[in-house]
This record gives C-alpha cells, sequence and structure tokens, in this order.
C-alpha cells in the first residue's frame, strides 16, 4: 500500500493504543470520542488537515453544529417510515454486515448500537443482544496457545464484549444459552466476557426473587389500572376493596380535558371502615398529601385521610375478658418468648401516628377533586358527613407535614384552604 | 477542630498518628506506630519541655500555652484569645471521656453491667428523635463527581423520626470518564473515643438488622463496613438491598446478617465470606436505582436483634468455577 495510505493506518492504529490505554487505566467503557494521541516521531509538526489529504475522499455530509456523526451512524438514520422499533434496529444491524464483509470497524458499530438502543427501545430485548453479539467474528478472537491466554487477547474486543453484557446487566435482561454459546464461539472459555456471563448467571438467579413487594416489569398504561396497582401495593390488608370514583373523560370529546374530571380510585380496608365509624365528630380527619409512590420508573401520588392521634388520657383502654375456659382460651399468645429472660423488644417508644382511614389516587390535587372522592367515600361511610374535613395538602415535596408543631410557616394556600374548610365543614353539617 | 489542626502540627504523644505512617509500620500495633514517629517531629522551640513526657493535665496545657505563644505570629489579638480557650474546652472535653471511658471499662462493656450486655437480645444502635442524633450521619450524593442529584437529611414529623429526601438525577457528568451516575448516599460516622480514637460496634450476638423506615416504593441499598484501620479495607463493605413498600404505614425491615454479600471497590467479589459482627464501624443507605427524581426515606430507628428463628450461616457459596482455588 502507499506511503500515505500506510501513514493513515498509524493515525488510526495509534489512536486506538491510546484508547485501550486509558481505558485499561481508568477501567471505564470506551468513550465516545477518541482522544488526541500523542503523535509518534515521524508525524510532521503539523496537523493532519483532513482537507490537505492526499486520498481525495468523498464529499462529507454537512456536519450537525453540535457533534460531529459517529462512524457508520448513517445506518441509523431513521428509516422510510420513520418508525424507530425493533424492525428498524435489526435491519440497520444487518445492513452492517452487508456494508462490509470483513467487519472492519464493528467494535465501534457495536458501541454506537448499543447507544441507540435506547432509542428504538430495544434495551430488554434478549434477541437484539445476541444479534448484536453475532456482528463478532467467530473463532477469530479465541486464544489459541498459551501465550494468547497469558496476555489479554484482543483487549478492545474483550473490552465490547463486557460492553455488551453491561447493558443487558443494567437493563435486568437475563442472558441465555445462546448468548453463551456464542460468547464461547467468540472469545473461548477462558475470556473475560465469558467470566462475565458466568458471573451474571450467579448474581441473577440468586437475586432473582429478593423484593418482597414485587411490581411487575410492564406496568399497565391506562391511568385507572396503574393508580388501583399503586393502591394495592401500599395497602397491606387483602380484604381492602378499591373503589373507582370518578373514570376519566375519553380523550376524543370535543371540550377540553377538565381538570375536575379526572380519575379518582381510592381504597378502604373493613377494619379501617369501621375506625371510621367509631370515630368521634368533635375531632377533624385530614386530608394529607400528595405523597409520592414510585412504582419502577413511574411515579403516582396519592392522598391519605388520617386522624390524629388522640391524647393518652382519651384514649379508651380494651378491655380484657376473664377467660370462662381454659381449654378453650380466647386470647392465645403465641410470641417468641420461651421464657421469662426472652425479651425482643427494643428500648424506645415507636413514632406513633393516628389511624389512617382511606388512601387514594387522583389524577388532580386541587381540593375539588378530593371533595369528591371524600362524597364518594360518603355513600359506604355514612359517619363522614358529620365529621369536619380539614384539606392539608403541602405543595410537590413528598413530605408528611408536622401534625402538631410546624417548623416553618404553612405556605399561604393551605391557609386559604383553611376558609373553605369552615365553609366545607357547614357544608357537612347541613348535609 | 481546632485542637486537632493544633495536634496535627505540633506534638502530643496520645494523638493518634495520621494514615501513611501506620501503613508504613503495618506489623506492628497502631500505638507504637505514633510514638517512633511522632518522636521526630518535637519542636525545635522547646526541646527541653518536649522530652519530659509528662502527662498532667496543668503540664500539657502549659506546653501547648507556649507552642502557641511561638507558633503564632500574626498579630489578630481577638481570635486568639478564643481560640485558646477552645483548645483548653476541648483538651478538658476529651480527658473528661477518657476518665468516663476508664470509669465504664470497670463496670463493664460501654459502661453497662456485663449480665445486662449478654443477656440482651434487642438493641436499638441510632435513633432520630433530636438534631444530635441528626449528627452522627453525613449526606454525599454523586455531587462529588459532578453530577446533579441532591439529597438532604433533615428531622421528620414531630421531632421523632429522620427524613432524608432529595432528587435524583441519573445524568452522567461531562468528566470523560464516567459513563454513569446518579447515586445518594447517607453514612453513619464511625464512633469516636476520647482524642477521637475510632471505635466500632459489637454485635456478635445478634443475628439481624432491624430498621423502621417509610419509604416511597424505591429500592435502597444498605451497606455494612467493618473496622477500616487497615488500609486494603478501605473500600470493602458488605450489602445487601432494602425494599420499601411506598405507603403512608411505617415498615419493618429485617435483614439478617448472613444475607450481606462481599464487595470490594463497588463490585461484588466472586469470593465471599461471612459478615463478621465484631467490629463493625460504619452502616449506610444507598439509592442508585437509575430512576431520575425526587424521593425519600423516613427512618425510625435502626436496631439489632437476635431472631431465633434464623439460623443460616452465610447465603451464599462459593462456586468451584469462579474461584477454583477456593477448591482445590
Amino acid at each position: 500500500m502507499s506511503w500515505a495510505q500506510a501513514i493513515l493506518l498509524a493515525r488510526g492504529l495509534s489512536r486506538g493504543w491510546g484508547g485501550i490505554c486509558s481505558t485499561a487505566l481508568t477501567g471505564a467503557p470506551f468513550s465516545q470520542v477518541p482522544p488526541q494521541a500523542p503523535r509518534g516521531l515521524h508525524c510532521s509538526a503539523a496537523t493532519h488537515n483532513p482537507d490537505s489529504s492526499l486520498v481525495p475522499r468523498p464529499p462529507e455530509p454537512p456536519r450537525r453544529p453540535v457533534k460531529a456523526l459517529a462512524v457508520h451512524e448513517e445506518l441509523f438514520r431513521p428509516a422510510l417510515d420513520g418508525a424507530r422499533n425493533k424492525a428498524n434496529f435489526v435491519r440497520a444491524v444487518q445492513n452492517f454486515a452487508e456494508y462490509n464483509v470483513h467487519k472492519r470497524g464493528h467494535v465501534d458499530f457495536i458501541y454506537l448500537a448499543l447507544r441507540k438502543m435506547r432509542e428504538y427501545g430495544v434495551e430488554r430485548d434478549l434477541s437484539v443482544y445476541n444479534l448484536l453479539l453475532d456482528v463478532f467474528p467467530k473463532e477469530v478472537f479465541r486464544p489459541r496457545n498459551i501465550f494468547h491466554s497469558i496476555f489479554l487477547h484482543y483487549p478492545r474486543q474483550q473490552e465490547c464484549g463486557i460492553a455488551v453484557l453491561e447493558q443487558m446487566e443494567n437493563h435486568g435482561v437475563m442472558p441465555n444459552k445462546e448468548t453463551e454459546f456464542l460468547l464461547l464461539q467468540i472469545f473461548g472459555r477462558k475470556s473475560y466476557p465469558m467470566l462475565k456471563l458466568v458471573r451474571m448467571k450467579l448474581w441473577f438467579t440468586r437475586f432473582k426473587n429478593i423484593n418482597p413487594f414485587p411490581v411487575p416489569r410492564d406496568l399497565p398504561q391506562d391511568p385507572v389500572d396503574l393508580a388501583s396497582l399503586a393502591l394495592r401495593h401500599m395497602e397491606p390488608d387483602l380484604s381492602a376493596r378499591v373503589t373507582t370514583y370518578q373514570m376519566p373523560l375519553p380523550k376524543d370529546s370535543p371540550d377540553a380535558m377538565d381538570p375536575t374530571e379526572t380519575h379518582i380510585v381510592g381504597i378502604q380496608s373493613p377494619e379501617q371502615q369501621s375506625a371510621l365509624a367509631r370515630h368521634d365528630p368533635a375531632r377533624p380527619i385530614f386530608v394529607e398529601g400528595p405523597f409520592s409512590l414510585w412504582l419502577r420508573d413511574k411515579c403516582v401520588y396519592y392522598h391519605i385521610l388520617r386522624a390524629d392521634l388522640l391524647p393518652p388520657e382519651e384514649r379508651e383502654v380494651e378491655e380484657i375478658p376473664e377467660e370462662w375456659n381454659l381449654y378453650y382460651p380466647m386470647q392465645l399468645d403465641l410470641a417468641y418468648g420461651r421464657s421469662s429472660w426472652d425479651d425482643y423488644e427494643f428500648n424506645i417508644d415507636e413514632v406513633e401516628e393516628g389511624p389512617v382511614f382511606a388512601i387514594c389516587v387522583a389524577g388532580a390535587h386541587d381540593q375539588a377533586t378530593l371533595a369528591k372522592w371524600i362524597q364518594g367515600l360518603q355513600e359506604t361511610n355514612p359517619a363522614l358527613a358529620r365529621i369536619p374535613v380539614v384539606f392539608r395538602l403541602s405543595g410537590s415535596s413528598g413530605e408528611l407535614l408536622a401534625s402538631s408543631d410546624l417548623e416553618e410557616p404553612p405556605p399561604p394556600p393551605p391557609e386559604g384552604q383553611e376558609e373553605e374548610d369552615t365553609q366545607q365543614r357547614q357544608q357537612q353539617g347541613q348535609s | 477542630m481546632a485542637l486537632v489542626h493544633k495536634l496535627l502540627n505540633g506534638t502530643c504523644i496520645l494523638r493518634k498518628c495520621p494514615k501513611p505512617r501506620v501503613a508504613s509500620c503495618p506489623f506492628w500495633g497502631t500505638r507504637f506506630a505514633d510514638y517512633c514517629s511522632s518522636s521526630f517531629q518535637k519542636p525545635v522551640a522547646a526541646p527541653g519541655k518536649a522530652s519530659s513526657q509528662r502527662k498532667t493535665k496543668g503540664s500539657l496545657e502549659e506546653r501547648h500555652q507556649r507552642e502557641v505563644a511561638l507558633e503564632i505570629t500574626s498579630p489578630e489579638d481577638k481570635p486568639e484569645i478564643s481560640f485558646d480557650k477552645a483548645i483548653k474546652e476541648e483538651m478538658k472535653d476529651h480527658f473528661r471521656r477518657l476518665k468516663d471511658d476508664i470509669v465504664k471499662y470497670w463496670i463493664g462493656p460501654e459502661g453497662r453491667p456485663l449480665h445486662e450486655v449478654l443477656m440482651e437480645q434487642a438493641k436499638v444502635v441510632w435513633q432520630f428523635r433530636s438534631k444530635e442524633d441528626l449528627d452522627k450521619w453525613t449526606v454525599t450524593s454523586d455531587k462529588a463527581i459532578g453530577g446533579r442529584s441532591e439529597v438532604f437529611l433533615k428531622m421528620g414529623k414531630n421531632n421523632q423520626s429522620a427524613l432524608l429526601y432529595g432528587t435524583l438525577s441519573s445524568e452522567a457528568p461531562q468528566d470523560g470518564e464516567s459513563g454513569r451516575s446518579g447515586y445518594c448516599a447517607m453514612v453513619s460516622k464511625i464512633p469516636r473515643g476520647p482524642f477521637e480514637m475510632k471505635r466500632s460496634y459489637d454485635w456478635s450476638q445478634f443475628n439481624t438488622l432491624y430498621l423502621r423506615v417509610r419509604g416511597d416504593g424505591r429500592p435502597w441499598m444498605v451497606n455494612i463496613r467493618e473496622d477500616t484501620d487497615i488500609i486494603q479495607r478501605k473500600d470493602q463493605m458488605y450489602s445487601y438491598f432494602m425494599f420499601t413498600r411506598g405507603g403512608p404505614y411505617w415498615q419493618e425491615v429485617k435483614i439478617p446478617f448472613s444475607k450481606f454479600f462481599f464487595s470490594n471497590q463497588g463490585r461484588i467479589r466472586d469470593a465471599q465470606y461471612q459478615l463478621l459482627l465484631d467490629k463493625i464501624s460504619s452502616i449506610g443507605f444507598t439509592l442508585a436505582d437509575k430512576v431520575d427524581g425526587p424521593f425519600f426515606l423516613e427512618i425510625d430507628f435502626i436496631g439489632v436483634f437476635t431472631d431465633p428463628a434464623h439460623t443460616e450461616e452465610f447465603a451464599y457459596e462459593n462456586s468451584p468455577e469462579l474461584n477454583p482455588r477456593l477448591f482445590k
């Protein structure tokens, strides 16, 4: 090959080695832009200007002002139908193989494809990862003698393989037999990607079921379904009932989305119902919120209906009736303590808070929507009509407001709502 | 601290030396490292007094006063006097703590009678009932490496719990070497004895960690660090996951110590060992679940107890495929 081509190849190789050295030192995945390599002794002092190269190049496409197109990025240009889905991604990957029989630049292509996966929505698809691993040429990177296995054989390719597996790990995709066979064909049994696969198989299976409150991977898109899932997730009582107080208006209705017509879904268990029925009408109950609940990556805001703690003197003491038959006792205490010296109680008073009567998830966080929820609750809890309801709605932060002493002065909206509360109370008293 | 700054420059036999010297003599106890290296650092200005190693309170104070007079040359009147006073106060405080420590040692471990400590089955280690309890914790976020997450710690409702809240942002910092980012952590400070000596917790008779928390549904990671005097142990920790339920109800989280897996420098290691409970130095909570957005965690108290139904010693076996050397 001509000396001009030799210079270009040398520059490319030196840039590549610089990349490997830096990544080996820092241990980070290969960076997007290759660093400026220290120029060799034989290169001239002038910088390599692409305009003055000896090899004629095709006219470059107009560059975007922010960043330059990476190599092979034109393969990922949106297709004729413009949709970014799995089919187009697969087609782009397959085009690469046709573009270049010798698969030159496959490492850069794989890194680019890993970055593009999120746009195309295929980051959790195992078949796509297997297809990407298929881009590697087989049998070339396997160590064949002891010197290959002592020194890291084809380090850049091994790092690329590890990067593919690391992205799988980040998205929680479990590799399968096909992945294992592919890695075996490409890198051999003693390579780092293979080691990482073994580790993934071990630790993923160990940690698969450690979540005591599992949330399904595919969350429902419908807000009412999501709300009922969230409420069931929060409420430990299995006999609680989820009621939809208001369905959202369908999107294709002629009038615009009315803020008071969003969905309202509530949950209440029978115990909470009876507690509310027994609640003293002289004490107000509070609607607090909104608080945030995260389900995987979706945030749902909920409100609660709760009362303050009764002061100790007003708390009713439960009377334990005398046992009338020792063979069939009414109270059976099957605690841990086997003898009088067993004490598994912590020497601290736990935080006590007032009882919660109901929880709801609503589309809007304003008082009008929540008032509708209260009205809906009144159907199952007639006692609610006589109890004053105070709305304590905070801003967008998910902190619980202090009930008795507020550290910071309350912001204006709750004060405005306090006036409305008195009106509400009068209304409640009249109804 | 004013005293620490003073003593780092000057000499004090009772003070522990900074780490590099400890690392240089690994075979000796850290106390010996103190003595051998500090002897070379005596100030030239007061050789006579410094050579006599009298440990009485008065002489040490005099020596420090003289050092103060010799070392401070800039004319700043008012702050100087209070600086002196601050040093004196701290010295008195440290000596008081030393005296309490010696007295407590005669009563029993940590100042409680031995029978009480041995028969204890549930112990509250950290509680959040006042602002002083919050001072025992440090909060960090990925702002340290240039990220955008924020985290704050404050007392919660009615001063009855601690609220850790903030925003997580997984935007990677543009420093050319980090590919991912987005973490927030709350770590407890290492317990210190008199003269800032590092102490550790001894939980060898307990086998489960108990947390009473109220979260927002995000998964947290609980990390326990063992005694960090040896420099190789700086990045080692034992971790496990804590899944919060979310919702308005308080949640009790019980994690047996046998479930903690070993990790070094942030990566799970192939060789897994049991968490040994006799020298625990700190515990921490980390949130790094790659989801951007606000989060909060309310903690009531953290305790340890013995779960008699839990008999497992260690949950993770070593595999011969990953670690052939262990199985030879």
